[in-house]
């Protein structure tokens, strides 16, 4: 402590007394403090005046103008890259529905119409083809229903569409070498990777098989959960991608045998309709098929899909983290032995209590034996799912050795 | 422990009961407070601090859960809602500053030019929600096309939110006129505001929880519906003036740190109980925090209870700042406050570290997502963590009058920006190496967090310690604290902050961030949308160290500012006597 300062703790205590006389209250100067200035006059008022509202105003306006360009969002954000175009954020202007990815697009606007509805058009520049779609280039659009991509599109990030609620379905040219669509449903060209199934992809398929509106969950028939909430994986698919399902409405999903891949928050929160204003988990049943010839999405007949059985495919090998997390209506989970990594709160939240119930996962069965298991898996912290207990959280049982239960 | 040591321990303790015995009610020589007020201190300011604290839960802010789950309201949307409240602001702000320094007093014939002003104002305000503007305009033009573009509204939300901000402002305008007139001679400067709006505010809460205007489909209807809300619930305050007051409460300084330090900290006891209490609440609700029931009852009742308590106790703490009556004050003109603050070298300096602070704004709350979507935390686990990591400032508070003597503000002051750079550097790298281990990321986390916690009581007490003293200073140089005209700082800063803080909120959306905060499950976006904030912020503390380094305000300049207001009050109240005028609101100290 220098001296400087000591003297500064001793100050603490000091007691000053200042003898000021009565007509020196408004003047008196404290040493080393700048002197009190109460109801005189201002030496240079005016000019002092005008410096002061001259700064005041540049520099409020200065910033209000770069505020306003930071926040002004263009409709269609595209950057050049090395391989073309890159779209790298829409911003809806609240009245675009459908979305084509193939051509730079922009906005114009219709003179003398005041109708913001229709006052617009979407203009195209075929001189710009779109290579490629940047992660969250859409992000929380609530009014885009269909996106199109065009044969140009070389790549799109898994998460490019992310929580677009309203959208029920990407169609992609029959040209583009890279991606196709099976029934609204985002696949690579091959169709050895599932991308992305549209948030409201169920809206799609009511029109689709004639029903007039979203059934809430007492009112679902096994018709209605077989064409709106069922979806059969294609054979050839080996890899469901990141937010793949995420938020979707389904109830039921048919994996093939030959899946090796269940990305990052694939199969995240599904949920239907409780009522009016809520939601409720619906996944209920993964079930994994074995025939090898399946191209039809849809489920139109079981005998089609040849074995079945409960659960996770034999020959999966990667669970990624949060892959099935908030979907407590499913019952039964099976890790079969080929899996080799589960990622950190892969099953996070599938369990509950329903009073002294606990419903929902609440054993984890898995095919190899503990010793195995341990020393063989990569797992991630967290990777079963909890349930509340005496004010904290228990993980729910693992049965080793199990055998997979039939339906 | 020695035998003569006991007896001394015993000595003490029974001289210390003694001596709150005798000053129950009489405050000791060269004191100010009775023990009794220490007393009200701990439960009025803790029902206060714990009401105000409540209401965190519930506001028109991106962090907020009501918003973001319920509402659904997406991330920019309030920067655009800044921006269009911002002309208005600053025009407003001129009003209000010159009327709250002057403490609601004005010349008639301004008080009626003001009055009008804000009628105004909340005319136009009113207009604009029962008519729709922007079809006034071309929808093809210019302006239209930016106001559409703007992130989740449109042309006439844009309209409303602006009208709604001429409503808000004209109101609270009107009201603070009235109320300050009426109130503050016999309340106070701070907390005349607990008695005007304490009732509506309990209204308010209630009906947040219960009208479902999140229920509206379109987003930027919602938007302005949910804006217009909550503009009328902050209308009405519940800010923490109770303690404000005891800030006040002597003009002894070593008495302000002892009350700070003690009573104050216990008080704040209520609040670390209702943070365990309410996430244990909320842990046994069906859909836990994003249960609408929370904001249905758990909050009202939280809130009803404080705000009963905080107005039970608020009249027996007081507010003791030497200055002349009312009556005899130093009327403050526009200039004069303006000119006034702009002397002042300690808002000066604390303006640049403002500014300096900016480069974080826009940051999302690193502790939640830690504690959320890190670890999952819920229900009493959540409780016990957060309020470990709470009371770990509690201990080196109690010790601040020590601190305070033993180092200077300027050092006490560059040692926690220099904790706070290097606490956030320790936090990004370890979620940069440490990824995927989640325990050991997170228990790093949390030894940081608390260490961080530990060392931030201290400077903070200083700064509200010093943050009075500069009120002191100011009254000093210019007759009154001018607590409103300094805000003139922010007209030069704060749209400069604004700016900086919207390049966070961008690169935010960048990683994915808007209105579903479940994207922070996602591993790649959540470190990212973590780490590079929490980087830009440690420099922003590097570099709030340099101005400290002209900090030179002591204890000895504080004493003898003291003398020169005591003076002051004794002089001007003595000739109010003198000339037979009845006086109120004086304090001669």
């Amino acid at each position: 402590m220098s001296k400087k300062e000591k003297k500064k703790v001793l100050d603490w205590q000091d007691d000053v007394e200042l003898d000021i006389p009565e007509d020196e209250i408004w003047t008196y100067q404290v040493p080393g403090l700048a002197a009190p200035h109460i109801n005189k006059p201002h030496k240079y008022f005016l000019l002092k005046k005008i410096v002061f509202v001259i700064v005041i105003i540049v520099a409020v306006s200065l910033s209000i103008y770069f505020s306003v360009l930071a926040l002004q969002n263009d409709t269609f954000e595209y950057t050049e890259t090395a391989q073309g175009i890159e779209l790298t954020k829409f911003s809806n202007t609240g009245y675009l529905y459908e979305l084509d990815i193939d051509y730079e697009l922009n906005i114009e606007y219709i003179a003398g119409n005041n109708d913001p509805k229709t006052n617009f058009k979407v203009v195209k520049d075929t001189t710009k083809p779109i290579t490629s779609v940047r992660q969250f280039a859409l992000n929380c659009d609530d009014k885009i229903k269909t996106i199109r991509i065009g044969e140009t599109v070389e790549f799109v990030d898994t998460k490019a569409f992310y929580s677009c609620w309203a959208l029920q379905n990407i169609e992609v040219d029959e040209n583009n070498p890279n991606y196709c669509d099976v029934d609204g449903v985002l696949y690579n060209k091959d169709k050895t990777e599932v991308l992305c199934y549209p948030c409201d992809h169920d809206e799609y398929l009511r029109q689709k098989y004639g029903y007039e509106k979203e059934l809430y969950t007492d009112e679902i028939t096994p018709e209605y959960e077989r064409d709106i909430q069922t979806y059969v994986v294609p054979s050839t698919v080996v890899k469901i991608d990141e937010m793949c399902f995420n938020y979707a409405n389904l109830r039921v999903i048919y994996l093939p045998e030959g899946l090796k891949t269940i990305e990052t928050l694939s199969v995240f929160k599904l949920h239907e309709k409780k009522d009016e204003w809520g939601t409720t988990p619906s996944l209920k049943a993964i079930y994994t098929y074995k025939a090898d010839d399946v191209a039809d999405s849809h489920l139109t007949d079981v005998k089609a899909l040849g074995e079945i059985y409960n659960s996770l495919p034999e020959g999966l090998e990667y669970i990624g983290s949060d892959a099935f997390s908030y979907n407590t209506a499913l019952t039964y989970l099976y890790i079969p032995e080929s899996v080799s990594y589960i990622g950190h709160h892969a099953f996070w939240d599938t369990v509950y209590k329903d009073g002294d119930q606990l419903k929902g996962v609440t054993e984890i069965h898995v095919a190899v034996d503990e010793d195995t298991f341990e020393n063989d898996l990569e797992v991630g912290d967290d990777w079963k799912p909890k349930y509340d207990f005496l004010l904290f959280k228990k993980a729910v049982d693992v049965v080793y050795s199990a055998e997979r239960v039939k339906e | 422990m020695s035998k003569g040591d006991n007896s001394s321990l015993k000595d003490k303790v029974g001289g210390f009961m003694s001596e709150v015995k005798t000053h129950w009610k009489t405050p000791a020589e060269g004191k100010y407070v009775p023990y009794k007020e220490y007393k009200d201190v701990v439960i009025g300011v803790g029902a206060n601090y714990a009401g105000s604290k409540t209401l965190e839960y519930i506001g028109f802010w991106s962090s907020c859960f009501l918003i973001m789950h319920h509402y659904r309201l997406p991330y920019l949307t309030f920067s655009v809602i800044g921006l269009l409240n911002m002309p208005l602001g600053y025009i407003s702000a001129l009003i209000w500053w010159y009327v709250c320094d002057n403490l609601g007093f004005l010349p008639k014939k301004k008080e009626r030019l003001v009055y009008l002003s804000y009628g105004l104002m909340m005319a136009f305000g009113i207009s604009t929600l029962l008519f729709d503007y922007s079809t006034l305009f071309d929808q093809s033009g210019s302006f239209i096309t930016i106001l559409n573009s703007f992130e989740g509204m449109n042309a006439t939300a844009c309209f409303k939110t602006f009208g709604t901000h001429f409503l808000y402002t004209g109101w609270v305008g009107a009201r603070n006129i009235f109320w300050r007139k009426k109130l503050i001679p016999k309340y106070g400067r701070y907390k005349y505001s607990l008695y005007c709006d304490v009732i509506p505010k309990c209204v308010m809460v209630i009906l947040i929880g219960w009208l479902p205007v999140y229920n509206i489909d379109d987003v930027a209807t919602r938007v302005w519906v949910a804006n217009l809300l909550f503009a009328t619930f902050n209308v009405f305050g519940f800010g923490n003036v109770l303690e404000q007051c005891t800030k006040l409460i002597s003009p002894n300084l070593q008495e302000r740190i002892l009350v700070r330090s003690y009573p104050i900290k216990i008080s704040h006891i209520f609040n670390s109980i209702l943070a365990i209490i309410l996430p244990v609440i909320v842990g046994m609700l069906k859909d836990e925090w994003a249960d609408i029931n929370f904001y249905r009852w758990v909050i009202p009742v939280t809130f009803c209870v404080s705000a009963a308590f905080t107005m039970g106790l608020a009249g027996r703490i007081k507010e003791r700042i030497p200055q002349p009556p009312i009556e005899k004050k130093v009327q403050i003109k526009f200039w004069d406050g303006m000119f006034g603050v702009l002397k002042n070298k300690y808002l000066l300096i604390n303006t640049i570290v403002g500014l300096i602070d900016s480069l974080g704004n826009g940051m999302l709350p690193f502790a939640t997502i830690l504690y959320f979507y890190t670890f999952r935390l819920s229900g009493l686990p959540y409780s016990l963590i957060v309020a470990l990591i709470s009371f770990a400032g509690t201990p080196p508070d109690l010790l601040s009058p020590y601190f305070l003597k033993r180092f200077s503000y300027k050092q006490i002051m560059i040692f926690y920006q220099l904790s706070r750079a290097i606490g956030n550097v320790i936090i990004a790298v370890s979620m940069v190496l440490l990824r995927d281990n989640l325990a050991l990321c997170g228990t790093i986390c949390i030894v940081v967090l608390f260490f961080m916690e530990m060392t931030k009581t201290v400077p903070t007490t200083a700064g509200h310690d010093m943050g009075i003293r500069i009120g002191d200073y100011q009254m000093y140089l210019s007759g009154e604290r001018l607590e409103s005209f300094a805000g003139i700082f922010g007209w030069f800063t704060g749209p400069i902050t604004t700016f900086v803080g919207l390049i966070i909120p961008i690169f935010l959306l960048k990683y994915g961030f808007n209105s579903n905060w479940e994207i922070l499950f996602f591993d790649g976006s959540r470190t990212n949308i973590i780490i590079v904030p929490l980087i830009v912020d440690a420099i922003g503390f590097f570099l709030m160290t340099i101005p400290y380094l002209f900090w030179d305000y002591d204890n000895r300049k504080q004493n003898l500012v003291m003398e020169v207001l005591k003076r002051r009050a004794e002089v001007t109240e003595k000739k109010a006597e003198e000339e037979g005028v009845s006086v109120s609101g004086g304090y001669k100290g």
